[in-house]
């Protein structure tokens, strides 16, 4: 049972290798292929590779995403012993719930994403990033969570070019970033309720949830009688604020008369 | 039923035709210069100066006073069809950005085109321009190569700061049926990008872009955005979100409300 502010980062390191097909292969993403930083077959993802199924007693709100920014291959670097130190992926990144794709172009389809340039990751100081996933986005228990990149810059192509000798296992090539708040156990109970009931799921409602779930003491005469009270006095001051507005039918004064 | 966030980012990119072929280092330089519904391959260009010179990376000039619709104007990355809203769904259009500064970029909704000059027409210069939704916004631009397109304003670094950082306010409610769109204009005196030795290696400098973000709202929400709309109220998320918290109270205090005495005194039939 708890409220925890979540992050995932996933990142593609280079292999030592100058990054050529012939001598690296598998380790670099094909240039317009959409891969998951969850399960895919690059990059630091989970060992397990497991997808991200959300669980009975889970509820998440995912409110950040970030990638990699830049556009033209020409913005990579080298430094003086040949070794690639920084490369421009060109990349986009998506969120997948179940089936659903979360961005679509103006036409209704599948498009690749937010970009880097939108929504830079890592962030410098300055950055002053114009796109901000609001509303956020939940992820109900059963459903199944995946964030997909695509590079349109194609690395191994870019290697045959002779500009570097080597690609470190310490130079960072891609990166995305996803901020989320999970919520368990009885919280995500409480999430569930919540957003049923309309309200915007943040720690601060789930809290307010809690208090008053917690000050009602469970189904005890006394909490009817909490509620009942609590109906009264919201129909009251409903009704002395349709008096106020002018707004009153005569069922409104019948009590006054 | 949604509300979701969307973004649609343009850029003046073209796609090698080598990369139609396998292997891809044998074809001619020669480039498609629009890519439908997707963003195009790149990659550094093979032997660029030499006889066994290939282009992998190519961005398609823009002239001036040249105007480019980001979605259907046959340049960079575009759509098959215009942007439509169907029957369920809404827009709102609340940010827009672009770059280099001396592009403009214009709203269409229908026939009606957003900017305007005081005396009624159609922005001359093609709408908001780069100096004041620069795109990306802030981040620093460097200032070693092509300084002309530097501009002496915002950061001392040379990135200039989104002066609608909130966004388009009020922003532009796109309803459902109609047709829009966003047009570039390059409003400099200049090809864009005008460097001829650079333009084999252009960094991001020399690309052309453009960024909207908007509201999409569909579903049973574009019920209570059309509801909203009748009302008067601000089409915002915050709005949408307490209208339903609305409805949603309205029909538990319903089933709470005390019984007229007729019906409370009638006799129960099974």
């Amino acid at each position: 049972m708890a409220i925890r502010k979540q992050l995932y980062t996933w990142e593609l390191f280079g292999d030592n290798t100058d990054g050529r097909l012939a001598t690296s292969q598998g380790h670099y993403p094909p240039a317009g292929t959409e891969n998951s930083i969850l399960y895919g077959d690059y990059g630091n993802v989970q060992p397990a590779q497991q997808t991200g199924l959300v669980k009975e007693d889970d509820f998440l709100v995912i409110e950040e995403i970030g990638c990699t920014p830049g556009i033209s291959p020409y913005g990579f670097m080298v430094d003086g012993a040949g070794n690639l130190v920084k490369w421009i992926p060109n990349m986009f990144v998506n969120i997948v719930i179940d089936t659903t794709n979360y961005y679509q172009d103006p036409q209704n389809v599948w498009s690749s994403g937010v970009s880097g340039f939108a929504s830079p990751y890592p962030r410098q100081t300055a950055d002053e990033p114009y796109y901000e996933l609001w509303p956020p986005i939940y992820v109900l228990p059963d459903q199944t969570i995946d964030f997909r990149y695509t590079m349109f810059n194609d690395l191994q192509l870019s290697a045959e070019n002779d500009e570097w000798v080597n690609i470190p296992d310490s130079t960072v090539l891609a990166a995305v970033y996803v901020g989320y708040t999970h919520y368990d156990g009885t919280d995500a109970m409480m999430a569930r309720k919540l957003m049923n009931l309309g309200i915007p799921v943040t720690v601060s409602t789930v809290e307010s949830y809690r208090r008053l779930l917690l000050k009602s003491k469970g189904l005890e005469i006394e909490t009817f009688e909490f509620y009942l009270e609590t109906m009264k006095n919201e129909r009251e001051r409903r009704k002395k604020e349709r008096k106020n507005q002018g707004i009153a039918t005569q069922q409104d004064y019948d009590g006054d008369l | 039923m949604s509300i979701r966030r969307q973004c649609y980012e343009w850029r003046n990119v073209a796609e090698s035709k080598n990369f139609q072929i396998t292997p891809p280092l044998v074809a001619i330089d020669d480039f498609n210069d629009v890519i439908l519904n997707r963003y195009p391959i790149s990659a550094l260009s093979y032997k660029i100066g030499t006889a066994s010179e290939k282009l992998f990376w190519k961005v398609v000039p823009i002239a001036p006073n040249q105007v480019v619709d980001i979605f259907n104007g046959d340049i960079g990355n575009n759509l098959d069809i215009p942007g439509q809203l169907k029957a369920y769904q809404f827009v709102v259009l609340d940010g827009i950005a672009v770059y280099p500064p001396q592009f403009n970029a214009q709203i269409i909704v229908n026939t009606t085109r957003y900017f305007q000059d005081p005396d009624g027409v159609p922005s001359r210069d093609g709408g908001i321009s780069g100096y004041t939704v620069p795109f990306p916004n802030g981040t620093r631009t460097p200032n070693t190569a092509l300084p002309r397109f530097i501009p002496n304003i915002g950061q001392s670094q040379g990135g200039l700061l989104n002066t609608l950082a909130d966004g388009l306010q009020p922003p532009i409610i796109i309803r459902p049926g109609d047709r829009w769109a966003v047009e570039v204009k390059n409003n400099g005196s200049e090809e864009f990008p005008t460097a001829p030795s650079l333009i084999k290696r252009m960094t991001d400098i020399g690309v052309a872009r453009c960024f909207i973000k908007y509201l999409l709202i569909d579903g049973a929400d574009s019920i209570v955005a059309q509801r909203l709309i009748e009302a008067g109220w601000p089409l915002t998320v915050e709005n949408l979100w307490r209208y339903k918290q609305d409805l949603i109270k309205t029909h538990l205090y319903a089933g709470m409300a005390e019984l007229p005495e007729s019906i409370k005194n009638a006799r129960r039939k099974v």
